[in-house]
């Protein structure tokens, strides 16, 4: 099909339909409210299941329930509904089940605010349900990324095994941009779900069961250490990232994912301008965090400046990325305010005098 | 063009920044922001641009609040309705649901003083083609209880706009202007791009205020 022009909301719910979504379950919540409203007709029309659960809770659960069965399923929240599912994401890391999540990230803590955020890495990436966890995140910058991995996702969940999170600010939601929605893509070949729960046995006598509850500490640790190899693979296989403007051989490097990045493209493309050469690592998978971007960075490369819809919470891993190599600095607003690129540019500005 | 211009349209089709864009150009007295659907890139983001035009802005009965999405629109968008002084844009929310909002002011509507102007892009899916355009002029008088007067070509892919978009918007435009005899009163052209061609309806040069360079 051709291009037409959507608004991210609504793009990730017909790749979600694309993508061999069979069901959605969800609450609503802005900004990501175009999601269920747009599932709420088309899933019908396409013999798919679209249920508006009594809340956030209720929602993952069916989720859980939903996957357990076998089928590919996906809910969307933003941020404290997000933390609301938390329980339940943790459940399905712990019974092996996939689904599709996700998250328009607005401003926090709490109920915060309804304006564009990225406050909620910590929660995507250091767990945000108990236990040793972990769940893949992709932070996409334009809307034809962001169709193209929703699609994916799904494929990615059944793969490992393990709850995939889209991770959006609100402007990703709220935005337009042309989309080719039936544009290619490579998705991993699937073995048949032979674990699910479908109330028949596989093999005569024994029926599968889906648990998160091992008593056994031996067990659960076996369990565990089975988790923690597949973690291993994603980061072996999963690192996903974008080096922008490296040809320049840049000292000064962005890291900056979603729109963040949109803001940090214009304002390297201002620079250039201006005879200055800044170059960026814009991270696609937050969980894996791309430690390849980082290890394949010149020794001409001196500061790294993270840029965030926060007070800094990425930051923490390009530390960890960079191991001490770099000097690194941080720019970021955060409550719903987006950076301007302005004072970007004069952030920059100020390090270049540092330096001289 | 009539005192009051009422803007309707599927979401996305480009209502609100063609109102900011004919309240400036046309020294519009008023812009009523009765977008109560949407939380971002409502016209009453571009309060200071309205106010620096000399057009007062009227939205939420909370002012100012950008962070609040509550249906609450200040008493102050129905002055226009009887005031016959003032001249006025409408910004509503997209599809049936935003025209709705229309109904309080059934007491005080005189059609005779109305210009109710749909705005559509082609490249949004559900005005595709002409049988979903029509459809949706059905639904959108159904709601707003008043005959849509003129079409507004708005047809873009934004950043990947050519001349050849649009006039695939007037093509499919025209088809709905023949069967339902409703002039395309206007074709808007963002600034940028370059075409001579003889578009249908009055051509505007549009310059885009609500998104940012980036976006």
């Amino acid at each position: 099909m051709a291009k037409v022009l959507m608004k991210g909301n609504e793009a990730m719910a017909l790749a979600a339909i694309k993508g061999g979504c069979d069901a959605f379950f969800g609450y609503p919540i802005t900004p990501q409210n175009e999601i269920p409203e747009y599932l709420s007709y088309h899933m019908e029309e396409n013999d798919r299941i679209f249920v508006q659960a009594e809340s956030e809770v209720a929602a993952i659960n069916m989720v859980y329930g939903a996957a357990g069965s076998g089928a590919r399923v996906l809910t969307s929240s933003s941020s404290p509904g997000i933390a609301l599912k938390q329980e339940g994401i943790s459940y399905m890391v712990g019974s092996e089940l996939p689904a599709v999540i996700i998250n328009v990230m607005r401003g926090g803590p709490g109920l915060g605010g309804i304006q564009p955020s990225q406050a909620d890495y910590n929660q995507i990436t250091r767990g945000g349900g108990n236990g040793d966890m972990k769940i893949m995140s992709f932070a996409p910058e334009t809307l034809q990324e962001t169709v193209n991995i929703v699609k994916e996702s799904f494929s990615l969940a059944d793969y490992y095994r393990n709850p995939v999170m889209i991770a959006v600010d609100g402007l990703i939601g709220q935005m337009m941009e042309p989309v080719d929605i039936d544009m290619p893509i490579n998705e991993k070949k699937c073995p048949p779900k032979d674990w699910a729960a479908t109330g028949e046995s596989a093999k005569r006598g024994k029926r599968n069961t889906i648990v998160s509850l091992h008593l056994d500490p031996y067990k659960l640790e076996e369990h565990n250490l089975k988790l923690q190899k597949k973690y291993d693979k994603m980061i072996e296989d999963e690192q996903r990232y974008e080096m922008i403007n490296m040809d320049s051989d840049p000292n000064i490097v962005l890291v900056a994912y979603g729109s963040m990045a949109r803001i940090a493209r214009s304002v390297i493309d201002d620079l250039k301008a201006e005879g200055i050469e800044i170059g960026m690592i814009r991270p696609i998978s937050l969980f894996p965090f791309p430690q390849k971007a980082f290890d394949a960075l010149s020794d001409k490369t001196t500061t790294l400046l993270t840029l965030e819809m926060s007070l800094g919470q990425m930051l923490q891993d390009v530390r960890l990325a960079s191991n001490g190599r770099h000097k690194i600095e941080f720019f970021g607003r955060t409550g719903g305010v987006i950076p301007e690129s302005d004072e970007i540019i004069a952030k920059i500005k100020s390090l270049i005098k540092e330096a001289k | 063009m009539k005192r009051l211009v009422i803007l309707t349209g599927h979401y996305g089709s480009g209502k609100s920044e063609i109102a900011v864009n004919m309240a400036i150009d046309e020294k519009m007295d008023m812009l009523v922001d009765l977008d109560i659907v949407n939380p971002y890139f409502r016209s009453r983001s571009v309060r200071s641009l309205l106010e620096s035009h000399n057009v007062t802005l009227v939205e939420s009965t909370l002012e100012n609040a950008s962070g609040s999405d509550l249906p609450f629109i200040s008493s102050k968008g129905s002055r226009p309705f009887y005031d016959e002084s003032l001249r006025a844009v409408f910004d509503l929310a997209g599809t049936k649901s935003g025209a709705k909002i229309l109904k309080q002011y059934d007491q005080f509507i005189n059609p005779e003083a109305i210009e109710f102007l749909m705005v559509v892009n082609i490249f949004r899916m559900e005005t595709a083609d002409a049988n979903k355009i029509i459809h949706l002029i059905a639904e959108l008088e159904g709601s707003a209880q008043l005959k849509v007067t003129g079409l507004i070509n708005n047809t873009n892919l934004m950043k990947e706009t050519t001349e050849a978009t649009i006039i695939e918007g007037e093509r499919v435009l025209k088809e709905v202007s023949s069967k339902l005899n409703i002039p395309i009163v206007y074709t808007f052209i963002e600034a940028s791009i370059k075409t001579q061609y003889p578009f249908a309806g009055e051509v505007r040069r549009l310059t885009r205020h609500l998104a940012k360079k980036w976006l």
